[in-house]
């Protein structure tokens, strides 16, 4: 799995579109947010900042470029030249996914403390830690998902719009105008819980014990794509 | 060679839908063989070795690689190596990195520049897979395979786009790879690869065997030909014979020398010239075009 991680990490900077797309545009967006922290914070809250940038690199950084990897491996036969060897399924996709992966968490976790540090940091760690690592672990399933509809990098393009702009919307409608109203509907959408959760964790206010339970709808994300992956991953390009 | 199955595929069925693919096909290869799955286009001989392989599931039937399922990657990947009909480079990973990555995930040990050299790609070690020609990546692909010098090695159209020298040094180090006690599995389009290097053919046709057996075997059961032509007037001749559209003779025979020496003795006694004589064993290509007809 290292072996393959290593050779994907060498590919991810080497391919300059990959870089400038999946790492720095993220980057770029998420520091207009922090440069602009106290117009977004009358706007929704720091929390909402924190949420939206943590959305932005997890959309862009994390599920985009896990479908496009997926899909530009499988069709050039990639994949297959992988399951040629003694590699197991489960050891390749994490090879692959292992070094957007940790990218994505170094990357939120730099842009969090810069926040932090600029706008004044969060109530729980912890919990925005696991807020985090769910929302990680979510946007890594939809895009193994994603990749099983998605026939080539191009198409990418247009299969991930769905998913990376809709948790950005969520993140952002949740954000700003909270749960009070349409809050089942709200924590059910993909992101929804996790931008609560996210808020809990750097504004306060709400006891712990109220906020763990939002872990369970995206955790059910989860479930939920792993179970579409399964259905719909292809390891090769369709004949 | 001892008799030790390799590969044991036992009524193999591969269905695609309504499609079948592969019809009860059974064959062993044994431990040393080169054996050589050819076939028409559409005949499931990549269907078969795809399974064979591992990368595909039978429908049903049986088969066995080194005893076990080839779909355990884990217990019988790292004792085969695998030389696909297509490239399956990452583009932005160099030569080296490619064969190392794969070599490692191979669970062999072998030096990355001696598989390199093999294929005449020290040279080439830092330069991108993109940056390849298509005979390039044939040879790398070649590289992957034999690194670690594996028991069993399949070769999917090995030499396609390769130029006559890469071939020689290619069929050169499976010789090398033969003597060390590899099986090897191949398929290709250039039968004359086939006819001189297989011990032993599947002709395949429509999901099923034509007919197997090593090179003399499939072609004993075409007769050679004897063609040429004659002055006119000229005696009759000594054999049967017909009278071809471009008005050569055509000989069919299944003993090829005693008949061409009794046309070459009645052309002597009758004095007759025998012109653009052209008489050979039956090659395999002639077994081929034989199919369905």
């Amino acid at each position: 799995m290292l072996s393959i991680a290593l050779g994907e990490l060498i590919q991810v900077f080497r391919n300059r579109l990959v870089l400038v797309t999946s790492f720095i545009m993220p980057v770029a967006v998420s520091a207009y947010f922090i440069h602009q922290h106290e117009t977004f914070a009358d706007l929704g809250s720091l929390g909402y900042i924190a949420a939206v940038v943590m959305f932005t690199v997890g959309a862009f950084g994390l599920y985009t470029t896990t479908v496009t990897t997926l899909a530009s491996r499988r069709q050039n036969l990639f994949l297959k030249r992988l399951r040629s060897t003694p590699a197991s399924d489960a050891g390749i996709l994490s090879g692959l996914m292992l070094p957007v992966t940790v990218l994505a968490l170094v990357q939120v976790t730099a842009i969090l403390i810069v926040l932090a540090a600029v706008a004044g940091g969060p109530t729980n760690v912890p919990l925005l830690v696991a807020a985090v690592l769910s929302t990680v672990i979510m946007m890594l399933g939809l895009g193994l998902a994603t990749a099983g509809l998605t026939n080539s990098p191009e198409h990418a393009q247009v299969t991930t719009l769905p998913v990376s702009l809709g948790a950005i919307a969520v993140a952002s409608w949740v954000g700003i105008t909270g749960t009070e109203e349409l809050t089942l509907l709200k924590r059910l959408l993909p992101g929804g819980s996790a931008t609560e959760l996210v808020l809990n964790a750097w504004n306060g206010g709400v006891p712990v014990a109220d906020s763990l339970p939002l872990l369970l709808p995206t955790l059910s994300w989860v479930v939920v794509a792993v179970a579409l992956a399964s259905r719909l991953f292809r390891w090769e390009p369709r004949r | 060679m001892t008799s030790t199955p390799v590969i044991d595929v036992e009524r193999l069925n591969l269905s695609y839908g309504d499609f079948h693919a592969v019809k009860d096909l059974s064959f062993q290869v044994r431990k040393g063989e080169l054996y050589a799955l050819l076939g028409t286009n559409g005949a499931g001989k990549t269907s078969t070795l795809e399974t064979v392989e591992g990368h595909r599931t039978a429908t049903s039937g049986t088969v066995r690689v080194f005893g076990q399922s080839p779909r355990d990657r884990r217990a019988v990947r790292p004792r085969m190596g695998i030389m696909l009909q297509e490239s399956g480079f990452s583009p932005d990973l160099t030569v080296r990195e490619s064969v190392r990555l794969i070599g490692k995930l191979s669970q062999r040990r072998d030096r990355v520049e001696r598989v390199l050299g093999i294929v005449d790609l020290t040279h080439k070690a830092g330069t991108q897979v993109s940056q390849l020609s298509g005979g390039e990546k044939r040879r790398l692909d070649f590289a992957t395979a034999v690194y670690g010098k594996p028991e069993l090695i399949f070769l999917d159209e090995p030499t396609t786009g390769l130029d006559i020298q890469s071939r020689d040094a290619l069929w050169d180090a499976v010789d090398k790879l033969r003597e060390d006690g590899s099986t090897i599995v191949l398929t290709t389009h250039y039968l004359e690869e086939a006819q001189q290097r297989a011990d032993r053919i599947g002709l395949m046709h429509k999901g099923a065997f034509h007919q197997e057996g090593t090179v003399s075997e499939l072609t004993r059961t075409l007769p050679a030909a004897i063609r040429f032509s004659l002055p006119a007037p000229a005696p009759a001749l000594p054999l049967q014979a017909t009278r071809e559209s471009d008005g050569t003779f055509l000989i069919q025979t299944f003993d090829l020398p005693k008949d061409l020496y009794i046309l070459l003795g009645w052309a002597h006694d009758n004095a007759v010239e025998l012109r653009e004589l052209q008489a050979g064993p039956t090659r395999l290509d002639d077994v081929f075009r034989s199919i369905g007809s």
